[in-house]
This record gives C-alpha cells, structure tokens and sequence, in this order.
C-alpha cells in the first residue's frame, strides 16, 4: 500500500503543491502584515507598548484548533464572511495559518529589532541618515533574526494539522488528488486508515520539504 | 571609480582643499525633565582647528557633543553652522547641514558587513532612492555572478587615512577593537564631511591605535575640517588641541591654549581638574 503512494505521482504531487503554496502564501502575507507591526513596535516610543508586546508573545502560543475554530465560524455560512463562500477552500487555510504564522513572525521579528544596539542606529544617524535610513539599516542588522521568525513561520503553518483540518476538512477529488489536503492532514488520514508506512513516507517528504525551503531561505538572507 | 577585490593598486591622496564649517555654540543650554544637563554654553570651532572637551565624567561632555552634531536641539540658545540655525531651518535644509558633520562615539558600533561597506555607508544614503535601487541590484548580481566584491576610491582614501587599505574586504566583525575604531573613523570622514564631533574615540584603545587616530585626526585638522573631541586623556588634549575647553557640571569654565589650560589655568577649578582634585565626587566615593 504504502508503495501506492510513489507509484502514484498525481496524488503525491498535488498533496505537496497544496501543501507550499498554502503555507508559502500565508508565510508571504503574514511576513507583510507582521514586519510593518514589528517595526512600528519596536521602533515606537508609545503608551501600552508593553501590552501590545505582551499580546504579540501571547499570540505565539495561540492554540492551532482553537484558531481553527474561531476562523471557521467566522468563514462558515452562519459566520461574518459566510457570503464569501471560502470555508473548505484552500483560501480558508491560508487563512488560519495566516493568522497562526503571523504572531510567530512579529514577535520574532520584533525581538530581533530590539536586540539591535542602540549604538548602530546613532551611527547610522551620525552619518547622516535620515529616520528610513536608521529603519532600514537596523532592518539589515537585524536580517538573521527576522528570517529565524519567517523561518519559525513557515514552519509552524506548513507543520499545522488541528484548523487547516477543521475549514479545510481534507478533501480530495473524486479522482484522488487533493483539494484541501495538505501532507499533514494525510498523514493524519492515512494513520486512520492505519497505513503507517504510507503516513511515514508522507512525513519524511514533508520534512524534506522543511530543509529545502529553509536552506533557499538562508541562502538567499546571505547565511 | 569602483574598484574590485585584486584591482587595487594606486594610493589616492586627499585634496588639499574642501570647505569647512564653522560651528558656534551660542549660550546654549540643554535639560532633560526640568534637569539641566549644559547650561549656557558658548563655544566656537573654526575650521582647521581642533578643540578639546575635558571635565570630569558627568560634566556633560557627550551632550554638548551631540548639540553640536545636530542630534538635540537645545533648550535655549543657539547652534549656529556658517552662521545658520539648522533647527530654524526645515527638516531637508537641517539635514542637508548635519550631512556636513561627523561624529565618532567611543564604541565603533559597526555594521554587521563589509569594512568598505561600513565605510562607503554615508555615501550611499545621500544617493537619491532610485539610484540606490539600483546600485543595490547590480551588487547582488555582481556578487552572485562574479562573486567579487567592489570598492570605491572615497572609501580606499578615508581607509588609507587610518591606515587599513588593504583591509577593505574583510569582514567587519573580524577586526580587533583599536582596528574597529579606526573604521568607525573612516566612516565618518568618507562623505568628507566640514566638522568632525569625536566623542571619545580612543578612551578603549590601546598606545598604538590610539596613535594612529590621533595622527588621522592632525590630518583631518591639516586639511581644513574643524573639530570637535571630547577627551577624558589629559595627555592627549595637551598634545592635539589647538584650544582646551574645561567643562564642570555643564558650565564651560574656560577655554584656551593647552598651554595655558594645563599650566597657568585662570580658573581655580580648572587648576584643581588639572591637578586631579575634580576627577570624582568624594561623595561618590565606598566609605
């Protein structure tokens, strides 16, 4: 059985294409959406900047299925966005690993801001930088540590089974190849099924899938 | 002109020549929550001279260095550059003037990079944003196609200065304490700036970096840059100065030759700093 699953590239080969692109889109978005908070945080002098740093950290822990079930009522046709006819969909799981990646990214990030000397932006400032110069530069000193975050967020969205489960609900066409089913939530089936050799290879794809994403991301941060 | 890695050969020197600014410090003063850090400080810096700030620790050296460099703006009274109030002026036409400055802190706080990178930094910012777009392009696409990095000539002629030339492609956290000064030095001379604010720059350094700085600085000097140093090394404001300017709980005491500040201050308090009496609070002092 578990040879099934090489003999039969289409099935595997839709798995995985589900799988990266679900979770490098909602990596990209949430790197979007995190770096701007990050910074604005971390460069920020404001009242309640603890709070919303507490919120960040807090927001890291998020459990996956409670983010799963709080996306998927609101996606559901009793929810919010129900008009928007997204619940099963692979947009859905974007979603929720949006919103689970997102925290992993800004806190990261933020942290990796903040650790960055004090000193470095006074010389930036000393050499006549102006404040998007220091920003930036303080950006590029801290590189290593907001790719460790976008890293840290990929790998928490692609590794995620619990909410892309529940507004995904692992679907596969009827000629067998996946429409909301990732690498994770087949191993998930196929253990079910009890076909452990076939969850077993699936998993040694996903974490070759980790390795190479993460080794083209470090290549290109210059590591 | 760029250069590459194996391609660096000639010695460009500097032109004699460049404008200098000179700086006024017009009665300022200068607090923090009601706390008065300088008060009423008046001081000049021609161009071509170098002045020194000694006063004990806490005298409010490094404020009065970062008043000058444009980083505060003072309370009361006025910094004048060519005779201009930069915080009169917009925030474009103060920055075009702080450009004019700058400044060395006691720590090298470089860039995780490149010496050249570290180096050529303030040339790069004063680029117009498209420009730089670019040249950050055809960086990545030189580094990743030819794998050689490049060099200009402002960058090899301020590391000339210091005396790390050849050092220009090796990595910045590689290099030893006194070396990563020498840098930050270089750094700030490279956009060629009027007048230098040097905060300190050889308290962590050893006999012979502190040399070598202090022989880059005289050459600054010779060159027409005013400057501005703050020192806690009597030695050296004795040997570097063309005026000594004592500074006490904010207040400048007195300015004058090294000669007459280190031999026949006219100032009491001056006499006792000079003599050691001032360096600390005896209050300050374990029982």
């Amino acid at each position: 059985m578990a040879l099934e699953v090489l003999s039969d590239p289409t099935y595997l080969r839709s798995i995985i294409r589900l799988s990266l692109t679900v979770s490098l889109l909602a990596v990209l978005l949430s790197t979007a959406l995190s770096l701007p908070i990050a910074f604005a945080v971390g460069f920020g002098d404001f009242r309640g900047k603890r709070f919303v740093t507490a919120v960040i950290n807090t927001g890291m822990g998020f459990p996956s299925v409670v983010v799963g079930l709080l996306v998927w009522y609101v996606l559901s046709n009793q929810g919010p966005l129900g008009t928007l006819n997204l619940i099963y969909t692979p947009e859905a799981m974007i979603i929720s690993q949006l919103v689970l990646a997102a925290p992993v990214i800004t806190g990261v990030a933020l942290s990796a801001i903040e650790s960055v000397d004090d000193a470095v932006q006074g010389a930036a400032y000393g050499v006549g930088g102006t404040r998007a110069d220091v920003a930036l530069i303080t950006l590029k000193e801290a590189r290593y540590g907001v790719i460790t975050g976008i890293l840290a967020g990929f790998g928490r969205a692609i590794s995620e089974v619990g909410s892309v489960l529940i507004v995904g609900g692992n679907i596969a066409y009827a000629d067998g190849t996946s429409k909301t089913r990732t690498l994770t939530t087949a191993i998930q089936f196929e253990v079910r099924k009890g076909e452990f050799e076939t969850a077993l290879i699936l998993g040694a794809v996903l974490l070759v899938l980790v390795l190479l994403v993460n080794g083209i991301v470090l290549r290109l941060g210059g590591r | 002109m760029m250069h590459e890695k194996d391609d660096v050969h000639e010695n460009p020197t500097f032109d004699p020549d460049e404008t200098a600014m000179n700086l006024a410090l017009e009665d300022v003063t200068y607090g923090v929550d009601g706390t008065e850090i300088v008060t009423d400080v008046s001081l000049e810096v021609e161009s071509g001279e170098i002045v020194t700030i000694i006063g004990p620790s806490g005298a409010g050296k490094t404020t009065l260095l970062r008043l000058a460099a444009l980083f505060e703006r003072p309370t009361d009274g006025v910094v004048r550059c060519d005779g201009t109030d930069p915080w009169a002026r917009s925030r474009d036409e103060r920055l075009e003037i702080r450009r004019r400055i700058g400044m060395v802190f006691q720590r090298a706080s470089l860039f995780e990079t490149t010496v050249a990178r570290n180096v050529d930094i303030g040339g790069r910012i004063r680029r117009p944003w498209s420009q730089r777009l670019r040249d950050f392009v055809q960086r990545v696409g030189t580094r990743w196609i030819r794998g050689s990095p490049t060099v200009d000539d402002r960058t090899l002629e301020a590391l000339e200065l210091v005396g790390l030339r050849d050092e220009w492609d090796r990595d910045a956290g590689s290099l030893s304490g006194g070396e990563a000064q020498r840098v930050s030095f270089a750094r700030a001379l490279a956009p060629r700036p009027e007048l230098l604010v040097l905060d300190e720059p050889t308290s962590d350094l050893d006999p012979r970096n502190t040399a070598i700085l202090e022989r880059a600085i005289d050459r600054a000097r010779e060159r027409g840059h005013g400057v501005l140093l703050a020192t806690h090394d009597m030695h050296q404001a004795e040997r570097i100065s063309d005026r000594v300017a004592f500074l006490l709980e904010g207040e400048l005491v007195e300015v004058g030759p090294p000669e007459r500040i280190f031999n026949a201050p006219r100032d009491e308090r001056t006499a006792r700093f000079v003599r050691g009496d001032l360096l600390y609070d005896e209050n300050e002092l374990p029982a």
